[in-house]
């Protein structure tokens, strides 16, 4: 007997990177503030490297998830969902796929307009998307902030909605993303 | 009589030239083509950085190894690592400090034949402190003066350039790389 049903749950697979990223963009929005605080120095340089790390990794994931999602159909929505709430849905989904790759895209190029190469976990060393440039420089990280904003509006949205279902609609949204419940609810 | 008056005028006549011959011929670097790099490894990745200001008085020609010198003045606060942050740091008291120590200097004075070109070992004043230094080179004779590409490596913690934190070779690499490339022309 299957202990997940394709149709109402999402893979383990899709599970695991939903989870996995999540964990790692809170590890990303810390690294960030806490640098954001910090003068010129190695604590800043050290949280800012680990941030790239991350931040490459997250793009590698998302390449993965991408696929990930092509290849395997998630599960419907609820069918007593509105067409304007499956509409919000959809635009968060579609606005998280985007910014998983326009964040790290951004961080890259505004290390290598910086002149600052990214190294991944000092393994290996990303090479330069663009030319050392200062004004593309300023402009990437106003970019880079501004989609950071915009993914925490997001994130929030995404949050308050899962918790919506799962308190208010009563229904499986929430749990079907959840690893360790064993059956989602019934209708 | 007259052969010892020719060896006598021989000798005399022909001293200046056979000295001129055996002794290194003086050249100034070109600052217009000449290029003074170094490459750091900052958080795994590297950066490379170069130094516009620099002075060079090389006195060499490949037959007169015993005589040859280099004397190399750096001013430090020339340096530019395509960042005007992590130049301004590395300027300050934690780096180079180039307030009390504005200049680098390197002088050069044994040299050896390698199979690739030459090899030499100078005293390099940095940030205070003075320690050997061995380079490698590779040195070309042109119509009007001659090209000169090396590169050296250093610790840069034999020299003290990385205090506090910066003293980190987990976040910054000790060994930093050095490379030059000098058109040199004849010397006023």
């Amino acid at each position: 007997m299957p202990i997940s049903n394709p149709l109402t749950r999402y893979t383990p697979v899709a599970q695991l990177l939903h989870w996995v990223i999540a964990a790692l963009i809170v590890t990303q929005f810390a690294l960030a503030w806490t640098a954001d605080d910090l003068p010129l120095g190695l604590h800043k340089l050290v949280l800012l490297a680990r941030h790239k790390s991350i931040g490459m990794t997250v793009l590698m994931l998302a390449v993965i998830r991408v696929v990930w999602r092509f290849t395997n159909r998630p599960p419907d929505l609820p069918p007593d969902m509105t067409r304007i709430e499956r509409l919000l849905a959809r635009a968060t989904h579609i606005a998280f796929y985007v910014l998983l790759f326009a964040m790290p895209l951004t961080g890259w190029m505004m290390s290598s307009a910086k002149n600052y190469s990214v190294s991944w976990f000092g393994l290996f060393t990303w090479p330069n998307l663009i030319g050392q440039n200062e004004a593309s420089f300023a402009f990437l990280k106003s970019t880079h902030d501004y989609l950071s904003d915009v993914l925490l509006a997001i994130a929030i949205l995404h949050i308050l909605a899962a918790l919506k279902h799962h308190f208010w609609n009563r229904d499986d949204v929430l749990i079907r993303m959840l690893p360790f419940r064993k059956s989602p609810r019934g209708p | 009589m007259r052969r010892a008056v020719w060896i006598a005028m021989l000798c005399i006549g022909g001293a200046p030239l056979a000295a001129g011959a055996a002794g290194p011929a003086a050249y100034g670097a070109d600052p217009a083509a000449s290029h003074l790099d170094f490459t750091g490894v900052q958080a795994g990745a590297a950066f490379k950085g170069t130094f516009h200001k620099f002075t060079a008085a090389i006195d060499f020609a490949p037959d007169a190894l015993a005589t040859a010198k280099f004397d190399v003045q750096i001013d430090l606060n020339s340096l530019d690592t395509m960042d005007k942050d992590r130049d301004k740091t590395m300027r300050g008291p934690d780096i180079f400090d180039v307030a009390r120590f504005p200049t680098a200097h390197y002088v050069a004075k044994t040299f050896t034949k390698t199979a690739t070109g030459y090899s030499a070992t100078g005293a390099l004043t940095l940030r205070g402190v003075t320690k050997d230094v061995p380079i490698e080179f590779r040195f070309v004779p042109g119509s009007a003066g001659a090209q000169l590409d090396g590169t050296a490596q250093l610790k840069r913690l034999d020299f003290g350039v990385g205090q506090g934190d910066w003293k980190s070779t987990e976040w910054i690499a000790d060994v930093v790389k050095v490379s030059f490339s000098l058109s040199l022309k004849p010397r006023a």
